[in-house]
């Protein structure tokens, strides 16, 4: 009997331990969609990015709170004159397949996502930087078109590729940089599996081993979690934090906002403009729609971490009862407003489309809601020519300064404003140019108080990432939203 | 001579009136079809009396009272039966309302996919030839065309509402009846009584109609029974992205849809509306088993001979009885 016990003891503690010990160190991460590609400049792709942040490095790095620092570079990168800059490269740096790390593989790399004919997706973060030429062996020059104040936050973005490598037709499939991890297996549609590059320059990291899984379900994500299966997961419902063993948050990058059509139809008129901001009750859906994992947006497309932003500038506050008195002053009680959303590209998207016309027509506004299918949304998104009265879109914006969102959305003529205004747009256009940071944030605060005033926009949050961890999983998330398997640990 | 041909063709009223007497009499001693038409009459009146009947406005949102549990559970209230949605709305009224678009868009696709897809069958089945091998070929072409990219092409002409999702899933669902209804007249076809019609000298549209189409009711019934649970989940999905209906109007399956995301923590979002549909579904369910006795010439046969057994027993008992 004794003896039965001890064997049945020892053959559960087996159990318990056989797979805590095969696991140690070993991490999986279930991500919402399974990357394109790994060729990590190709493509805007975030799966792409969760995986290839942990092989690939930039020449500038960010700190989790959003600082910049060298990464690559030995040191800050140095401005020569007005267009170019002096980049010194860190020495004795290799990629995990031998190949060196030096000028040559920057210019390279410049010069590949730059190339018209490579037609890259993340042009948009590069469409100012012109050239690059060796100067030695651990320097480049960066020719820039005309002054570019946001060089380094561009840098930070760019992943530096090995040229010979990169030549190879599988480059896509078989990732090599200079990064702490190096890519072992890609099993399509199932899994992709990482390894910790031992030869890595920089801190060690303590996993041993990652596989991302890709799970677009957010409940599946969920159970999984639940039963063990994943150790992080993106995108947890606010819903579901009380359910996972650890709900990790942190503000994030991403802004929904109501584009308002400021010369035609009834959002041509800057009070019903502005009522249709005092109509929407924010708080309730930071509180009440995201539970709280979600700030009020003030009043403009950035967060306080960004390079621009006015802290004088306040939200407009829930006052239904003004909206309704700005709608009569403006004699557009119970007109209709078309409001075009999408459903299932971002967190609730269609939860808060629909709730901010439950808000509108509260106050007396017909709202005619149009949820579109992504492709079909994106048209109606990207449509110069006939732009709807309302457009809900969630910006985000990965460089953290104001030029990428305000360059897109504020300024007459971007891929998604609504308005012709001149003022505005020269104020941007200025900032553009700017390089004294002083004077160039003074242009961004003017910026941000012209378009709250004129209400071209309904601003409505700034969502936070949440993710969800297992109990032992150590990480802290960054504001950047990376996911550094480097940053995390795991005790067990 | 001819009067007399004439009046035996001559339905009157009073014979009419007898036939739908008999009818429902037969509905009312098939004690399962009968309650599913009951529950077919009562969803009907749902949905027309819904503004009398929903306790709320279905797209009122309190976004501070969000996923509120039923009534009868701790925190729920009598306010919200139901419960409330992620928007703070309550799903009695939702489920309600819901009935209008889940009813209409299941009934006229079934109907209009269903004489399409078997008309389309019962021609290509019964001439064959060059007829069949074009219908068979346009449907294969069409099967193989993917639904949504469909949609998609048909909601760039006319735009997403009721109509489009009615349009959509009807063009896209017609081809199972068609591949069905070939197949069974092919046999049926061959049948002795299909030539001895022919032989009589019954034009095309008499056979097809009056002699093959109603051997065929049983498995076209059942197929319209499973297609419409299909279509209303379709429209759903299609409504979800974007194609269909648009906010605020809902619809059964697209509550389904959105609750979906909130399954783990609320689980009446999608409860309430799952189970409207399949009360529909099993309403429906009975009354077409119920039609399909009454309609499949085998089944009548069937039910002929049980009765005439059932008369012969009581019939002999009573003999046995006097004896």
């Amino acid at each position: 009997m004794n003896r039965m016990r001890r064997l049945l003891l020892t053959g559960l503690m087996l159990c318990l331990v056989g797979p805590v010990y095969a696991q140690a160190q070993e991490i999986v991460i279930a991500l919402g969609s399974e990357p394109t590609t790994l060729d990590p400049q190709l493509r805007e792709d975030g799966g792409e990015r969760a995986v290839n942040d942990n092989i690939y490095e930039t020449l500038m790095a960010r700190k989790p709170d959003g600082t910049l620092l060298p990464g690559l570079a030995a040191a800050e990168p140095r401005l020569l004159d007005s267009s170019s800059w002096e980049v010194k490269l860190r020495p004795g740096i290799t990629f995990q397949n031998g190949e060196p790390f030096n000028a040559d593989a920057v210019v390279y790399s410049i010069k590949r996502i730059i190339d018209p004919q490579f037609n890259s997706e993340q042009m948009s973060f590069f469409n100012t930087i012109k050239d690059a030429q060796k100067v030695d062996d651990l320097t480049v020059k960066v020719f820039t078109d005309g002054p570019d104040p946001i060089l380094l936050s561009r840098l930070y973005w760019m992943k530096i590729v090995p040229p010979s490598h990169s030549k190879d037709a599988k480059f896509a499939e078989k990732p090599v940089g200079t990064g702490p991890y190096r890519f072992v297996r890609w099993n399509r549609g199932q899994n992709i599996i990482l390894e910790k590059n031992q030869a890595y320059w920089g801190d060690k990291p303590q996993i041993r081993k990652v596989t991302y899984r890709f799970v677009s379900d957010p409940g599946t994500r969920l159970a999984g979690l639940k039963a063990g299966e994943f150790d992080v997961i993106t995108n947890l419902l606010p819903e579901f934090k009380d359910q996972v063993p650890k709900a990790i948050h942190v503000m994030g990058l991403e802004f929904p906002i109501i584009i308002l059509h400021a010369d035609a139809g009834p959002t041509k008129d800057v009070r019903v403009r502005q009522a249709l901001n005092y109509a929407v009750d924010k708080k309730a859906l930071a509180e009440g729609l995201f539970e709280g994992f979600a700030q009020i947006s003030p009043g403009q497309l950035l967060s306080p971490s960004f390079f621009g932003f006015n802290k004088d500038v306040q939200a407009y506050p829930y006052n239904p009862e003004k909206a309704g008195a700005l709608l009569k002053e403006a004699g557009a009680a119970g007109v209709t407003v078309e409001v075009i959303g999408t459903a299932g590209r971002w967190l609730k998207d269609r939860e808060m489309v629909e709730a901010v016309a439950a808000f509108w027509d509260k106050v007396g506004i017909k709202s005619k809601v149009r949820i579109f299918e992504f492709n079909e949304y994106l048209n109606r998104l990207f449509d110069r020519k006939t732009r709807a009265d309302a457009i809900f879109v969630v910006s985000s914006n990965e460089l953290m300064d104001a030029d990428k969102s305000f360059s897109a959305y504020y300024k007459a003529g971007g891929i998604g404003s609504s308005n012709t205004d001149k003022e505005l747009a020269s104020l941007i256009d200025a900032a553009r140019t700017e390089t004294d940071p002083g004077k160039r944030s003074a242009l961004y605060h003017q910026a941000v108080k012209r378009a709250h005033e004129q209400a071209y926009f309904v601003w409505l949050l700034n969502i936070e990432d949440v993710y969800g961890v297992s109990k032992h999983v150590e990480w802290a998330a960054r504001v950047d939203a990376k996911m550094l398997v480097g940053e995390m640990t795991v005790n067990k | 001579m001819e009067s007399s041909a004439e009046k035996i063709w001559k339905i009157t009223w009073q014979e009419r009136f007898q036939r739908l007497q008999n009818l429902l009499l037969e509905l009312w001693r098939d004690k399962a079809g009968f309650i599913g038409m009951m529950l077919i009459c009562a969803l009907l009146f749902m949905a027309f009396a819904a503004p009398l009947l929903a306790p709320h406005h279905p797209a009122d949102q309190d976004l501070m009272a969000r996923l509120k549990p039923p009534a009868w559970s701790p925190n729920g209230s009598w306010n919200h039966i139901f419960g409330t949605d992620h928007l703070g709305r309550d799903v009695l009224s939702r489920v309600i309302y819901g009935s209008r678009v889940s009813l209409i868009v299941g009934a006229t696709v079934v109907f209009a996919a269903g004489v399409f897809g078997t008309v389309l069958g019962l021609i290509a089945g019964y001439f064959r030839g060059r007829v069949d091998s074009f219908i068979m070929r346009w449907i294969d072409t069409q099967v193989a065309f993917p639904g949504l990219l469909l949609a998609l092409i048909i909601l760039a002409v006319i735009g997403p509402s009721l109509i489009t999702v009615i349009l959509v899933l009807s063009f896209n669902g017609w081809m199972v009846y068609g591949r069905m209804t070939r197949s069974a007249v092919l046999s049926v076809r061959e049948t002795a009584y299909v030539e001895a019609a022919e032989i009589l000298g019954c034009n095309s549209r008499r056979v097809i109609f009056r002699h093959i189409l109603p051997n065929l009711t049983s498995p076209l019934l059942t197929l319209a029974i499973l297609e419409f649970a299909r279509i209303v989940l379709a429209e759903a999905a299609l409504s979800f992205l974007g194609l269909g209906i648009q906010p605020p109007a809902t619809s059964w399956g697209l509550d389904v849809a959105a609750g979906k995301d909130y399954m783990f923590r609320a689980w009446w979002l999608v409860t309430f509306p799952g189970i409207a549909i399949s009360i529909t579904v099993l309403a429906i369910n009975l009354v077409a088993s119920w039609m399909r006795l009454i309609s499949d010439p085998q089944e009548r046969e069937k039910q002929f001979a049980r009765q005439m057994a059932a008369l012969k027993r009581k019939h002999r008992r009573k003999e046995g009885a006097g004896a």
